[in-house]
């Protein structure tokens, strides 16, 4: 898998994290991920489309999340597109994992784990008005 | 996803099976809070059968180590965490600060 492209286009409902993680695990595993790579790259992509659907959309179930899963420069690629209201990753506060448990707060941790989880995330405004998160996992060996 | 909850005469055992994303966080929530509305606030959580544990599940066992250990009057004892999910529990730093035990026997013989 070079230059294929894998698309899905699913209701804003968390109720269809699981079909997109099933589509994303089977992309990357396709794209030569190993075992452990695909579920980081699955639940990076998990948390991502949480985003979408609870903030872009802030619960609203009849808005559109696209994913889209491609090869780019022995990178493997997932691109989440929404048309909700725009993200602003600097607005989230960092959780703080070091303090004890119950001093925790309880926000901001999906996107704490989508930057550790990823090689690289990159947030912008799609050109149809919505939010684009680029998630990039690095192949470790040429297929 | 399955949540089935067993209750001991030391403890509760809340066993969970599957996905927990997102969508199934309401319902590990609901189980959790369902204890304590019973006194129960000494519980252990089967892992075993955890295929995906998400940031909101996190943060529902949060808010359960919260209200449990309030008043030292008990805890939640994970155990059984397949390598993958306590992966992720070593990145959100949730690892020290949790007892994790090998199987559910000794999770249950802790209390």
């Amino acid at each position: 898998m070079t230059t294929a492209e894998y698309e899905l286009c699913v209701a804003s409902q968390l109720g269809k994290l699981a079909e997109i993680s099933d589509f994303v695990g089977e992309a990357a595993t396709r794209a030569g991920l190993d075992e452990g790579q695909v579920f980081e790259v699955q639940m990076a992509t998990d948390e991502a489309c949480t985003n979408s659907m609870e903030h872009a959309y802030e619960g609203r179930e009849d808005g559109e999340v696209h994913v889209c899963c491609f090869i780019e420069n022995n990178s493997f690629v997932v691109r989440i597109t929404d048309f909700g209201k725009p993200f602003e990753p600097a607005e989230v506060p960092q959780p703080d994992i070091t303090l004890p448990l119950e001093e925790r707060s309880i926000g901001g941790l999906g996107l704490f784990l989508i930057y550790r989880l990823v090689d690289d995330v990159e947030f912008a405004r799609d050109v149809g008005g919505g939010n684009q998160v680029t998630l990039r996992k690095h192949r470790s060996k040429e297929e | 996803m399955e949540i089935k909850t067993t209750k001991l005469k030391r403890c509760d055992l809340i066993t969970l099976i599957g996905r927990f994303d997102s969508a199934a966080a309401p319902a590990l929530d609901n189980a959790l809070r369902e204890a304590n509305e019973r006194g129960v606030y000494r519980i252990v959580l089967d892992m075993s059968g955890v295929e995906y544990f998400g940031s909101a599940a996190i943060r529902a066992l949060v808010v359960a180590y919260k209200a449990c250990r309030r008043f030292n009057r008990g805890d939640v004892r994970l155990a059984a965490v397949p390598d993958k999910i306590k992966q992720v529990f070593d990145i959100t730093g949730i690892t020290p600060l949790v007892n994790i035990y090998d199987d559910v026997v000794t999770a249950v013989g802790s209390f």
